[in-house]
């Protein structure tokens, strides 16, 4: 009887820790009373979700600062968020913005073959890409070898930047972590913006510059969206939001967006120049909240 | 057949159905992997800028699934979908505007994506919104529309892995 009862017992714990490991999901407790079917089903049922009915895609950093070199954008020297202000960042939101604010900064430096500060920076990244345990991301020596190789060759590095933004992405994805990337996101997009802003102050030949700003107004409610998702509420993402949601406010607001935005046949949106000072005042704001800390 | 025996039956039945379920999870998450490789390699020689995966179960009844997608000035663009682990007829339909605006304009339209690769270049959906809309210079943004149809004998509340269902977006732009 006593033999019976070992081999019955050893067979159900076989087969449970079969199953269990094969989810990596927590194990199912000792005893055959505790496993019934709608248990199963449920545990099941957490990877059967459905995508939202209305989703959207976000441009990567790299193809925005593609699009603002084309504009014309030149290089500004010591503009980007310093490398030295990384070891500052010690707060989850602080690592998880500025991995952003480091990944508009690299794509700008690639884009204009800064390869030096491109070197910098990707070691920052990954230094915040750990903290936040997004290591495996990373965790590659030879995509960081082949970085280190082609830091000359833009075309080469170009699609090393691609590799590691794809490697974020399934990352996230795999992980479950996909909300966090919105996080990521505000801070790059604000980088970007602010990067945008610093030329167009600073160039007299500024006016493809500011309309790829006005472009990326576009994006800026979705990331709003992103950033409200309710698991990202762990994180300090209350006062992100409320900034972002401010210019965007200012902006729907102005005399210009809503006459574009009430004529059918405007074809070019074009902001006044008090109206692109008080935008570039918002994004010089919320920057310098996200880099300083 | 005594008590424990039943029992016993019954655990490895129920478990069996788990680990055919697990099996099935894992099969399914691995193809849509390789769906998005394929996707990617059709794409080139744009550069790769993200994918979106679009992840539904069939239903009793017919489901639109929508994704925003923006395109900025001077890029042109290429929009790869692979229906490969949409084992049932998925229609994409491509709009100008989301699906508030009972005004919108139909661009594009690929009738069933299921079980293959299809691309697209956004020359040709800007082409389209021109030929309706005279005055307009270009698109600013694309609302990919995803009509997955009614199945019947789905389980909608608690739906099964052969009612399991994606398509993956890979989008690619020209540098």
């Amino acid at each position: 009887m006593i033999k019976r009862k070992t081999i019955f017992g050893a067979l159900v714990m076989g087969i449970t820790m079969l199953f269990s490991s094969c989810e990596g999901e927590p194990t199912i407790d000792e005893g055959l009373d505790v496993i019934d079917s709608d248990t199963l089903v449920d545990e099941n049922f957490e990877d059967m979700f459905e995508s939202p009915d209305v989703d959207y895609h976000l441009p990567s950093a790299l193809q925005v600062a593609s699009i603002f070199k084309k504009s014309g954008m030149a290089y500004n020297t010591g503009v980007i968020n310093s490398t030295e202000n990384s070891s500052d960042y010690t707060t989850q939101i602080q690592q998880m913005l500025n991995f952003g604010v480091y990944s508009a900064d690299l794509a700008y430096c690639v884009t204009n073959d800064q390869s030096n500060e491109a070197r910098q920076l990707i070691a920052v990244i990954k230094e915040l890409a750990d903290a936040q345990g997004m290591s495996a991301v990373f965790d590659n020596k030879d995509l960081m070898d082949r970085f280190d190789m082609n830091l000359e060759i833009q075309d080469s590095i170009e699609v090393i930047m691609v590799e590691i933004h794809e490697r974020t992405e399934e990352y996230m994805e795999e992980n479950d972590m996909t909300h966090t990337s919105a996080v990521h996101y505000a801070g790059a997009w604000v980088e970007g913006m602010y990067l945008g802003v610093y030329d167009f102050e600073h160039s007299d030949d500024n006016e493809n510059v500011g309309s790829q700003i006005i472009e990326q107004m576009e994006i800026l409610k979705n990331i709003v969206k992103g950033l409200k998702d309710p698991k990202n509420e762990e994180y300090d993402v209350k006062w992100v939001i409320t900034d972002l949601e401010n210019i965007q406010s200012v902006y729907d607001n102005f005399e210009s967006v809503i006459a574009f935005d009430n004529d059918e046949s405007a074809i070019q949106l074009t902001l006044t120049e008090d109206e692109f000072a008080s935008i570039a005042s918002l994004i010089k704001d919320v920057r310098a909240k996200m880099v300083n800390a | 057949m005594n008590k424990k025996g039943i029992l016993f039956l019954a655990f490895f039945g129920v478990a069996l159905l788990f680990a055919q379920t697990v099996s099935n999870l894992t099969e399914f998450k691995a193809n849509i992997k390789s769906n998005k490789s394929e996707a990617k390699k059709e794409i080139r020689p744009y550069l790769y800028d993200g994918y979106k995966t679009t992840y539904f179960n069939y239903k009793t009844y017919k489901q639109v699934k929508e994704v925003e997608i923006y395109l900025f000035n001077n890029t042109e663009y290429r929009l790869a979908f692979n229906g490969k682990s949409a084992p049932k007829n998925v229609k994409v339909k491509i709009y100008n505007a989301d699906k508030t605006n009972k005004n919108r304009i139909l661009l594009k339209e690929l009738s069933n994506v299921s079980g293959k690769n299809t691309v697209i270049q956004t020359k040709d959906l800007n082409t389209a919104y021109k030929s309706v809309n005279k005055k307009a210079s270009r698109l600013k943004r694309v609302f990919v529309n995803y009509e997955i149809p009614a199945t019947k004998g789905a389980n909608n509340s608690k739906p099964k892995i052969e009612d399991r269902g994606a398509v993956v977006l890979v989008m690619g732009y020209k540098n």
